[in-house]
Order: structure tokens, then C-alpha cells, then sequence
């Protein structure tokens, strides 16, 4: 079954078209990572398929549900860590993650069982108790996804997830998605190319709104005839920018 | 529920442990009240010297009773209330600005829970924080021997619930249409014209003309004039003036929820 299905879609912001008639398929179990310089495209794209963002052409669906007419039923199936982190920070790290079984109206001892989950696949214990505010960015980075996971998505939306982090918080933190992988569909944005190429199974390349390639990592070095995924970004990015690449 | 109760709850503990809560929220007016009771001393030892030295038959000058306790206590409730505005339009100014509420605009939450949310647990902070300003007013007035009435303290906490509902309201007005950098900025504005447009520092009837005109236009005289008068047990001229402050209630609400909606639907294009 396709996690995503996206045809033709496409945003505009007045006269600017930021998203522009993007088709691409995600299946499920996937980890699906979507590259691109700063303002290709890839936060808008996410925002439309978490329905933070109505399209404005074409259509995009979560799991058979479309994201615009059936949004209730999307909300229900992703879950999302935004670029910013985005935890109440004042709130202690348990209690951060009971506020979302709250909202997701799980059961008291099912929010217990989830929230325990959570501490343990994370490896938190040590900050299970403290407000979020006290704690580095690479611990801030684990409450984020945490956040986004406990709901128990379909399909995970990790937007730059690495972003800032130290190497080691960097290594930690792939560890966890690679855990990741066999439970939910994920789709990762990142500038780190070693990101994508160490833990994607299959990578997207956005310029300007549009879907300049799609494939494996093998697939896009065949294409490009280049080696290492640094390699290959920059010759899909050249080629675009001189019209040889769609 | 769940969706509003976590929220809520969520909120509540945002706002007190933050320690600059207590300090504006309780400790500022608690300090004013004690401050000011302090001055209507000083203010009646002078007139009573000032009457000593009057010769018989004289006309006794008439003393200030702004700063008495049964006149203070309404209307440092309706300061301490502007605090309430002030937390209510931080926590949701920073939620917007830190994407906290991207995040939960991806969740099943719908712009009635985030309302709710904002409001339920502020509005509880707002009952408490006018039980702490009464219950410490009523100590002082035990100090001064004044007579406060018991009643007239709960009738008065009672006068004031449709501001209390204003101020929250406009807290979600300026949270939702201001950035946490500007509605500071504008909340201080708004203490301010409450403060002394609301005539919780200066009679205002006394002055008269146009700056009781201006006073009268505004909400927050109404509210401090309902909350004297249940204080004193004096329900003669209350109604007018309870009647004003619902209806402002009501407004203010209404344009706070419709603002918030369209906000929200525009964030979501």
C-alpha cells in the first residue's frame, strides 16, 4: 500500500509557485528522504501532506486519505517533527509526551505504557523528569520525534531533524531512526548528504518546487554517473540549472 | 475533553511556573495594595491635623477615600487582572513563535480546543489571583479597622468574572495577533489605560467632565464601580455598571474567537 501519493500537486504563494507539480509516490514501510537547497521546496511539500497547508493544484493523499477533503483521517495517521523543535518548555520531557497522549485521548494506562515506550526507545531516562528548557539540543531533538511518534503514526514526518546537532548527537539520533525504520513509514529532510545516504532507502532531489530525481542512491549514481551522494546533488542540481534535468 | 484538559493543563502549568507570574500576577498588586493602604494613612493623619487646627464651626476638609481599603480592593483587583491578560498573550504570542502550535495544528486538535485551552486555565488563575487580592485585603482591613464585609468580597469576586472574561479575551486577541517581541509592548499600554482610565488610582468622579467621559467610554471603570459597589453591599447603582462590563465581555470575546479562527484558517493555507 502507497503511505504517499502525490499528483501534480503544487503551492503558490501569490505569484510564486513554491511547490510545482510534484508527483511522487511513497510506499509504506519506507524511509523516503527529500533533499534540496534552502527553499526548494521540501517544508512546503510536508506542510501539504501533514495538512498544515492547503495545495493549490493537484492532490496529495496520506495512506488512500486525501489530505484536503479527509484531513481528520491524516491527522489521525502522521505525526511531525518540525524543523524548529517545538516542545512546551516548560513542561518536564513525561510530561511533554502525556500532554500529546492527551491529545491523541489515549486511555490513561495506554498514555502510561506509551509514554514508558518512548522513554526507553529514546534512552531519556536520565531527563524523564526535567523541563524541557534545560535540556541540549540533541536531547530537545529526541523529546521532538518522541512527540511525534507516541500518537503511533502510519507515517513519520522528520523535517531536518539533525539540524544543529553536534556529531555524536547526530550518530545517537540515527541510531534511533534506523530503529525506526521497521515501524513507521518516515520521510526525512536534511542538507547532510551523509544523512540521507546512511540511513534512506530511497532519495528525492527538489529544485525550485519541482522533482529533479528520484531513486536509490545506486539508481541516482547510474543517472548521473557520479559517485557518492554529494556527487550526485550537486550534478542534479547543475544539470537543472542548465535545463538538462527534469 | 481529553484534547481541551491536556491542553489546559498544559497551560496552567506553562504560566505558573514561570516565576515572573507571581511576581506581576500576585506579588504586584498584593505590594500596591499595601503601599497605597500605607499612603491613605499618611493621607488621613494629615487631615486629622489639619482639622485640629480648623477654627469651631469650620467646614472639615474632606478626606481622599480612594486608597481605603473598601474603596482599594476592587480596583486592585481589576489591576491584577490586566496581569492575567499580560500571561494569557504571552503563552500563546511564544507558542506561535517557537511552532509549538504548527505542532499541534497537525494533531486532531480544532480551533475550539485551542480556545478553550487558552482561556479554561487563565480564567482559573484569574479567579484565584482575585480570592488572594480579597482574602489579603481583608486581613489589612482587619489591621486598619475598616469594616469589609465577607459577602460583599464574594459578591464583589462575583462582579468581577465578566472582566476577568474581558481581560483573557483580550489576551487571546493580542496573542493571536501579535508577536511575543510586540504584545509586551501593547499589554503595557493596555495596564496602563486600565489602571488610570479605570479609576483604581484617582476618584474619578470627583474629577468629572471629560475625563470621567473617557473613563465611562472604557470597560474598566464599569468594572472596578461594580466591584466597589458589591464590596459595600450597595446594589443601587450596580447593575448599569455590571451590565457595561458583560457586555464588553461578550464583544471582546466574540471578536477574540472570530480573530483566532480566521488566523488559524490562514496559517493553514
Amino acid at each position: 500500500m502507497l503511505a504517499i501519493e502525490t499528483k501534480g500537486l503544487t503551492k503558490k504563494y501569490k505569484s510564486k509557485t513554491v511547490v510545482d507539480g510534484l508527483n511522487l509516490t511513497v510506499d509504506e514501510g519506507e524511509l523516503f528522504a527529500l533533499l534540496g537547497v534552502n527553499g526548494a521546496g521540501k517544508t512546503t511539500t510536508i506542510r501539504m501532506l501533514t495538512c498544515l497547508a492547503k495545495p493549490s493544484g493537484g492532490e496529495c493523499s496520506v495512506c488512500g486519505h486525501n489530505c484536503v477533503s479527509d484531513s481528520a483521517a491524516v491527522k489521525e495517521l502522521v505525526g511531525i517533527s518540525p524543523q524548529d523543535t517545538a516542545v512546551a518548555e516548560n513542561l518536564t520531557v513525561r510530561e511533554n509526551l502525556s500532554l500529546m497522549c492527551g491529545i491523541y485521548g489515549f486511555s490513561p494506562d495506554k498514555a502510561k505504557s506509551r509514554i514508558n515506550e518512548m522513554i526507553e526507545l529514546f534512552n531519556i531516562h536520565d531527563v524523564a523528569n526535567s523541563r524541557a528548557k534545560t535540556l541540549s539540543g540533541g536531547w530537545k531533538r529526541k523529546l521532538s520525534i518522541a512527540l511525534a511518534l507516541i500518537s503511533e503514526p502510519k507515517l513519520l514526518f522528520l523535517d531536518e531533524p539533525t539540524l544543529g546537532l553536534d556529531v555524536i548527537a547526530r550518530r545517537e539520533l540515527w541510531k534511533v531512526i534506523r530503529e525506526l525504520k521497521s515501524r513507521v513509514t518516515i520521510v526525512l529532510t536534511t542538507h547532510y548528504m551523509e544523512e540521507a545516504e546512511s540511513l534512506a532507502d530511497r532519495i528525492a532531489v527538489m529544485i525550485s518546487g519541482h522533482l529533479a530525481a528520484l531513486g536509490t542512491l545506486s539508481e541516482l549514481e547510474q543517472q548521473t554517473g557520479e559517485s557518492g551522494l554529494e556527487n550526485v546533488f550537486v550534478k542534479i542540481t547543475d544539470n537543472f540549472g542548465k535545463g538538462e534535468s527534469k | 475533553m481529553n484534547k481541551i484538559s491536556a491542553f489546559s493543563g498544559r497551560n496552567f502549568k506553562e504560566i505558573i511556573r514561570d516565576p515572573l507570574s507571581y511576581l506581576f500576577c500576585l506579588g504586584f498588586p498584593l505590594i500596591m495594595l499595601i503601599v497605597m493602604t500605607v499612603i491613605n494613612n499618611g493621607i488621613e493623619q494629615s487631615a486629622k491635623s489639619a482639622m485640629e487646627g480648623l477654627p469651631p464651626g469650620a467646614a472639615a476638609p474632606e478626606t481622599m477615600t480612594i486608597f481605603r481599603i473598601d474603596n482599594l480592593a476592587g480596583g486592585i483587583a481589576v489591576f491584577g487582572l490586566t496581569f492575567v491578560m499580560l500571561f494569557c498573550t504571552l503563552t500563546l504570542a511564544k507558542d506561535r513563535s517557537g511552532a509549538f502550535l504548527v505542532r499541534l495544528y497537525a494533531t486532531p486538535m480544532h480551533s475550539g480546543d485551542f480556545i478553550l485551552g487558552y482561556t479554561l486555565p487563565t480564567f482559573l488563575l484569574a479567579v484565584l489571583q482575585i480570592i488572594v487580592t480579597f482574602a489579603a485585603s481583608f486581613v489589612v482591613s482587619l489591621v486598619v479597622d475598616i469594616e469589609l464585609n465577607p459577602l460583599g468580597l464574594l459578591l464583589a469576586l462575583l462582579s468581577l468574572l465578566p472582566t476577568a472574561v474581558m481581560m483573557i479575551m483580550f489576551g487571546l486577541l493580542f496573542g493571536t495577533l501579535f508577536s511575543d517581541k510586540a504584545a509586551p509592548g501593547l499589554c503595557s499600554i493596555v495596564i496602563s489605560l486600565a489602571s488610570f482610565l479605570g479609576g483604581v488610582w484617582f476618584d474619578a468622579e470627583s474629577l468629572g467632565g471629560v475625563m470621567l467621559k473617557i473613563c465611562e467610554v472604557l470597560p474598566f471603570y464599569h468594572g472596578v464601580k461594580a466591584a466597589r459597589l458589591a464590596c459595600a453591599l450597595d446594589f443601587t447603582d450596580w447593575t448599569p455598571h455590571f451590565l457595561i462590563t458583560l457586555a464588553y465581555a461578550a464583544v471582546v470575546t466574540i471578536a477574540a474567537i472570530i480573530t483566532f479562527n480566521q488566523k488559524m484558517r490562514a496559517d493553514l493555507q
